[in-house]
């Protein structure tokens, strides 16, 4: 089981919805990774401009709560996780996926790199906007039947599928 | 709960969630980038399964007055442009903000720089935070939740929910096999499909 390259996505599923029992009852907060970024962010933005602390939303993030601090606990056993998993079952991975050549046109990797960086401040800039992610909103928001989350997981998926379609070629 | 502890439950937490990101395969760019193209449903499986999973859980432990529930407040605007945002981002990262710490740890070097723009992207939203909260992206709002404003008790509506889901994915499975969408390397990677046949004037053999 645990050498298996992949599980069904329904057992996987429940695997994962399973995690918000301690995540309620132990933290009292529901599973999400966003904040995260803030946290760690403020942290190392604050070692270049202290001022960004004055800031009761950073400081808010990086303050010595366990909830702050167990959300960054839990992306970085995101990595570990993943790491033993890809390591027990032998699916190592490429440095670039194979599908960013044909999503992109393009085999170089800096364009690819470039993208990433990209991709991944307009998804944070995003998160932070909407006050979740597809974990906070998407997984705890749907299912404590936020009518926000709703609102902003239909906006993930319009705005994923629009930039999908319009701006990367076909995978 | 003293810090160290939150951050040790926080990383045998993660452990746990990142494991199984990694066998379901959802945190692959080509199964992410795949579900935006609609060409590969790994993703709503996985997701729309956890949620009825987490919506039965809480049904229990809230219904058995266990736990509060913690929604966010429904902020439209801040809901719309922040989720359109993010989900631009999600198509041009392949990955979401949870999923590319497991893209880090399965050895996809391009989620490096996922992250590093991330915490740009954090940093950048926390300078701008005090302007916006005062315009209409601010983040207040009630915490409206579907079940209320029908008069419903909480874990009646979670377990409709979970049991509408259960119905959508049987659907989903029947016309889309998982098996069919992982690809020869698991990584979503699926044969381009076949080019729409054009009209011929070669006869076609028999079969």
């Amino acid at each position: 089981m645990l050498t298996r390259q992949a599980w069904s996505p329904y057992l996987a599923g429940v695997v994962i919805g399973l995690l918000q029992i301690p995540a309620f009852l132990l933290i009292e907060t529901a599973l999400g990774a966003s904040s995260s970024y803030v946290t760690m962010g403020g942290m190392f933005a604050s070692w270049i401009d202290p001022s960004i602390l004055k800031i009761d939303y950073v400081a808010r993030h990086v303050a010595a709560t366990g909830k702050n601090w167990w959300q960054v606990a839990l992306v970085i056993g995101i990595a570990i996780g993943a790491f033993v998993s890809m390591k027990l079952s032998g699916a190592k991975r490429a440095a670039i996926s194979p599908i960013w050549q044909r999503a992109l046109g393009s085999t170089s990797p800096a364009k690819r790199y470039a993208v990433a960086f990209i991709g991944g401040f307009v998804l944070l800039l995003g998160a932070r906007i909407a006050d979740g992610c597809t974990s906070g909103h998407g997984l705890s928001g749907m299912a404590q039947l936020a009518v926000g989350s709703t609102v902003a997981v239909a906006a993930m998926f319009a705005g994923g599928i629009t930039t999908a379609m319009l701006l990367l070629r076909r995978i | 709960m003293s810090v160290t502890l939150t951050i040790i439950v926080g990383i045998a937490m993660g452990i746990v969630f990142g494991f199984a990101l990694e066998k379901s395969r959802v945190f692959e760019p080509g199964i992410i980038v795949g579900q935006m193209q609609l060409r590969n449903f790994i993703m709503l499986k996985v997701f729309l399964t956890a949620v009825a999973t987490g919506a039965v859980v809480l049904a229990v432990l809230n219904g058995f007055d266990y736990v509060k529930l913690q929604p966010k407040p429904a902020a439209y605007a801040a809901d719309i442009i922040g989720g359109l945002l993010l989900g631009a981002g999600i198509s041009l990262a392949g990955a979401c903000p949870g999923t590319t710490l497991a893209q880090i740890g399965a050895g996809y070097r391009d989620a490096l720089f996922t992250l590093v723009g991330g915490l740009f992207g954090a940093v950048a939203y926390s300078y701008v935070q005090p302007a916006l909260a005062e315009t209409f992206l601010g983040q207040n709002g009630p915490k409206l939740i579907f079940s209320n404003m029908l008069g419903a008790p909480y874990w009646a509506g979670a377990l409709v929910l979970a049991a509408v889901i259960v119905v959508i994915l049987v659907g989903l499975e029947a016309w889309s096999p998982w098996r069919g969408e992982m690809g020869k390397d698991v990584d979503g990677d699926l044969p381009a499909s076949p080019p729409a046949r054009k009209a011929s004037t070669h006869p076609q053999p028999a079969e």
